[in-house]
């Protein structure tokens, strides 16, 4: 019973040798055609990151950026945004301009050296000379006017381009515009001045990276000032885990892939700035808050409840049902009782399950949701992951808004 | 007396003095090192003259070396060939260099960080020439040594080989089995996906239920309660360093038994109770060179090839998305040659079965030569044992199919259905709903209604009158709720649905057809179900698939469906709070002047009770360049 034993040994090392030669053939085929290959999984790596992106986005984001990335609610800028991308709407006119401007300067000397050349007191030219010179001059002249009523043109076609954007300067496009630049009258220089500081997202804040590294630098440590621009903002929250917040860089990542996949490129016109709803804002015009905002709840229990009862502070279940749907997410998780217990009927469960657990005797209803929002990593239920729940919605909600939600809560019987 | 506590060169130098004792130290040190030359011997074989030693010292490193006496020198015709070994022994060993060689491949490019890991994994597959083939390689060779492994183990069984006076072959082979489960179970994290996490955070609980020490065996594992930074680094240095280790050192003891005792024969050849593996008769030898020396290059050429040609066309290492600690993938399983354990889990108690089942089980296995001592080999004469193994390979069979996921897991109707459609790639299998081409993703709301089966309406006026139905009862505008509450955009929310376009996606067409299937597979626990499918544009070659389920909630208590006296299922029915009126119709108010408010089941026009609806849905994004339908 020797089955699959070559007999002969010459027929053996054939055999080995044609599978030695076999592989190196096959890995030689594999080698060439590597690069294809590699290309094609960072397309479709590419790909799964976007979808993965669109997700957290779904999820995290669009609460305040929009589902559609224009911005929502006066919470945060719309994202597919083409100043975002660095599309400039009046780009062709002002390079159109620019040219022109640098064409008439070369015009200009070369006039004043023919006319310096004609009146010189030394060496004056002679005759066939002189009516070289005049034939010159003419003909600089009619090319200086023809690159006069170029500007002229491209300034109108400029001036009429901003004015189909005037609803997206209503929503911010542009800030400071009203301010600085008056279409009509200010010179070329001003308005080429004002594009260049204000053109795109990128050099309107002073970024010196690229669009990328300002995403993602941007989802790591969030917009600590963002509350004093957006009347409706808390304030973007610092989203990577290097700085507290829940995501990994991979997620980052993916996030940023998502949104870059907005960029249209070359496709992108000016009619795409009516559809977004509200623009970053310049966060440096000087500008400070008329008063400053409430201290953040904190996160020691016995004190919020002492400050409440000191204030006269009371929840209004009405704003801490919005709050806690939109405002702060809360129900992204606790819906079904999934990945987090259920909001409907929280009083029964803490009433009958949580409070009678010896580490909770003598507390309150009050007092333990208050504590299970400022300080969720004290105690978690069985059957749920510790950590999922953002240990810092004490330093994000005021006590006001902290009062609002524990009220809705207790609504929910 | 020597002046260490141990004989030494300094007892050389107190004896011959200095000199002496150094020049001897280096004669006796090049004899071992060339297995037989002195200095002077070598001084001679390189003038070229004769040697003044005899017999010839030229010759010992040809009879005597180790290196050149690794294999021996001849074999009995019976064992060369495919049976009895079936060379499992040979692929062993060949998997564990084959292994060790694209393992360190692998190693230039893999940092043992949860942070980089995976970014590691990406950039063996995008930036590393051969790098996915190394991957493959080395990821199937694993899977395959176990195989092989087990089944060089099975083969020894069946044909007896383990008895005397192989008992200890048999055993030490038992720890290269135990210790290639490990080394390929420690290699399932490195990649650092979902799937790596979640098989190892399985088999490592198992840990967890050892008595006393439990705890503390598994934190030891993970260097953590959760596996992260310490957990990788851990079971790195198991892989690349402790097993490997251990594994060479077993493969040393283990290969050194079977040479001194020789490659038993096939049990017939042999009289009973007698071992004559190591009298060969000069007939039935067969020299290793070259006979047995170019046989052994041919199969290495030929496993390494069909190895290649696997890789290349058949397979491919999973990778799946990052690991995350907090989601839990449905249907996690350990890698299948745990799956026995996993099942045994389900059969009761964590200890009993996760703990003292295998342990009695491989301590079983260790002492079977000790225990089976009957002197013959023939197989007519060990009905017995050959029951018992093949008892052993049913059990494992059965064992296995219980671990995996579809076993005897609770999983509500819909979550499961929609996670059949929509699951990321994994075990080289991805939910169908992914695998629509990107054009025949066409935008619109689908219904499975559509496809209950009314032969004599066209789908067009179908789909007018489920509009109409779902339109009337508020399950369309309970549908859109649901996908609100899941952040789709206000301005691509659907109006009604459409007819599935049969002729541009029949992809579409199919899946929905499966939706439909599973749906109808569970008429008790979804009553009145209908599914959808609604397909929205998110960005410029990006799709949104949104998945829902709608169904008259039934009552579910421990993962059962209800049922009442007759048999049907008990349907939750919807209910308000109404103020509470009394005799007279006027509001009752309680003390504080509030109106008292009780809870009542919601009738229909005809006075029925409404069945309470249900709606669950779950989305998927596509991008047209990912290639889940290739």
């Amino acid at each position: 019973m020797n089955l699959l034993v070559i007999r002969s040994i010459e027929a053996r090392i054939l055999m080995g040798i044609t599978m030695f030669v076999g592989i190196m053939i096959l890995v030689g085929w594999v080698a060439i055609n590597e690069e294809a290959r590699m290309q094609a999984f960072v397309r479709q790596h590419t790909g799964r990151s976007i979808e993965r992106g669109a997700e957290l986005y779904a999820s995290l984001c669009s609460e305040c950026h929009g589902e559609d990335g224009y911005g929502a609610g006066d919470r945060a800028p719309g994202l597919n945004n083409p100043h975002l991308f660095g599309f400039d709407p009046v780009g062709e006119q002002t390079v159109a301009i620019t040219t022109a401007n640098r064409t008439l300067v070369r015009l200009t000397e070369d006039t004043e050296k023919l006319l310096a050349e004609f009146t010189a007191a030394e060496n004056p030219p002679g005759a066939d000379r002189q009516d070289e010179i005049l034939a010159q001059l003419d003909e600089l002249e009619a090319q200086i006017a023809e690159q006069q009523a170029q500007i002229d043109t491209a300034v109108a076609e400029r001036v009429a381009v901003l004015e189909t954007l005037d609803t997206a300067v209503d929503n911010g496009l542009f800030p400071l515009w009203d301010s600085v630049v008056d279409i009509e009258t200010t010179g070329d220089d001003e308005v080429e001045i004002f594009f260049n500081s204000n053109g795109t997202r990128l050099t309107q804040v002073g970024w010196a990276g690229d669009l990328h590294g300002y995403i993602v630098t941007t989802l790591i440590h969030g917009r600590p000032g963002s509350a004093r621009v957006y009347p409706n903002s808390t304030g973007m929250a610092a989203w990577s885990q290097t700085a507290g917040g829940p995501l990994r860089q991979d997620q980052i990542e993916d996030l940023a892939a998502y949104i870059i996949n907005w960029d249209k490129g070359a496709n992108w016109t000016s009619e795409d700035f009516l559809a977004v709803a509200q623009y970053g804002k310049p966060l440096a015009d000087g500008s400070l808050p008329s008063e400053p905002p409430p201290p953040p709840a904190g996160d020691n229990v016995a004190g919020i409840l002492a400050r409440w009862a000191e204030m006269e502070i009371v929840g209004s279940p009405a704003t801490g049902e919005l709050l806690y749907d939109a405002e702060f997410g809360c129900t992204d998780c606790h819906r079904n009782g999934a990945s987090a217990p259920d909001t409907v009927g929280t009083v029964a469960r803490i009433r009958t399950e949580r409070l009678t657990l010896p580490q909770f005797a003598s507390y309150t209803i009050e007092e333990y949701i208050v504590e299970s929002i400022t300080r969720p990593g004290d105690f978690v239920v069985d059957g749920y992951s510790s950590g999922l729940m953002p240990a810092n919605f004490g330093a994000r909600m005021t006590d006001q808004q902290l009062a609002d939600i524990v009220a809705y809560l207790l609504t929910q019987a | 007396m020597s002046i260490l506590p141990f004989p030494s060169f300094l007892d050389d130098v107190k004896e011959k003095g200095f000199k002496k004792a150094v020049f001897e130290g280096i004669d006796d040190s090049v004899e071992r090192l060339t297995a037989g030359l002195n200095v002077q011997d070598l001084r001679e074989a390189f003038r070229g003259e004769n040697p003044s030693r005899r017999p010839n010292p030229r010759l010992t490193p040809h009879a005597d070396g180790f290196w050149l006496h690794m294999r021996p020198s001849y074999f009995n015709r019976d064992v060369t060939g495919m049976y009895p070994s079936f060379r499992l022994g040979w692929l062993s060993t060949y998997f564990v260099f084959f292994e060790t060689i694209t393992g360190i491949l692998l190693m230039l490019w893999y940092t043992p960080s949860p942070e980089i890991a995976y970014g590691d994994m990406l950039t063996i597959l995008s930036n590393v020439p051969l790098g996915q083939l190394m991957r493959d390689m080395h990821r199937l060779g694993a899977e395959f040594m176990v195989a092989v492994v087990a089944l060089h183990m099975m083969r020894t069984w069946i044909t007896g080989s383990y008895k005397k006076p192989r008992q200890f072959t048999w055993f030490s082979g038992l720890l290269l089995l135990v210790l290639t489960g490990f080394l390929s179970f420690s290699g399932y994290l490195l990649p650092w996906d979902q799937l790596s996490l979640w098989a190892v955070t399985i088999g490592a609980s198992m840990a967890e239920a050892t008595p006393v020490v439990g705890d503390q065996v598994n934190l030891l594992l993970r260097g953590a309660p959760e596996l992260g930074a310490n957990g990788l680094l851990r079971f790195y240095l198991l892989h690349v360093l402790a097993l490997p280790a251990l594994l060479f050192v077993m493969t040393g003891v283990h290969y050194y038994k079977v040479i001194i005792h020789g490659h038993s024969l096939p049990p017939q050849r042999e009289n009973i109770g007698e071992d004559s593996a190591k009298r060969v008769p000069l007939d039935r030898r067969v020299y290793f060179v070259p006979d047995v020396l170019t046989n052994e290059m041919m199969w290495l050429g030929a496993v390494t090839f069909i190895i290649t040609v696997l890789c290349i066309w058949f397979y491919h290492a999973p990778l799946e998305n990052h690991a995350d600690p907090q989601v839990t993938p449905l249907g996690t399983t350990a890698p299948w040659y745990f799956l026995w354990i996993q099942g045994a889990l389900k059969l009761g108690d964590k200890f009993v079965w996760g703990v003292a089942f295998p342990s009695i089980a491989l301590g079983a296995l260790a002492l079977l030569p000790y225990l089976d001592v009957t002197p013959s080999r023939r197989y007519a004469h060990r009905r017995f044992m050959l029951t018992l193994a093949m008892l052993l390979v049913s059990a494992t069979t059965i064992l296995s199919y219980m671990g995996l996921a579809k076993f005897a897991v609770q999983t509500s109707a819909e979550t499961e259905i929609v996670h059949e459609l929509t699951f990321e790639p994994a075990h080289s299998k991805v939910g169908t709903g992914r695998t629509i081409p990107f054009d025949q993703m066409i935008v619109g709301a689908y219904t499975t209604a559509q496809l209950h089966g009314h032969e004599d309406m066209s789908a067009a006026e179908l789909i007018a009158e489920i509009n109409a139905e779902t339109q009337a009862n508020g399950q369309f505008a309970q549908m859109l709720d649901e996908l609100k509450n899941q952040h789709v955009s206000a301005n691509q929310l659907p109006l009604r649905f459409r007819t599935i376009p049969v002729d541009e996606a029949p992809k579409l067409l199919q899946v929905m057809e499966e939706f439909e299937h599973h749906l109808a597979q569970e008429p008790v626990e979804l009553p009145n179900v209908w599914g959808a499918l609604v397909i929205t544009d998110n960005q410029a070659g990006l799709k949104r698939l949104d998945w829902v389920v709608s169904w008259d909630s039934v009552l579910i208590e421990g993962g059962e469906v209800m049922m009442d006296e007759a048999g049907e299922p008990i349907i939750n029915y919807a209910s308000e709070e109404m103020p509470m009126l009394d005799a007279a119709g006027e509001l009752m108010l309680d003390d504080d002047g509030a109106p008292m408010m009780q809870v009542l089941p919601m009738l229909d026009e005809a006075g029925n009770p409404i069945p309470e609806r249900r709606i669950f849905s779950d989305h998927l994004f596509i991008h047209q360049e990912s290639a889940y339908f290739d």
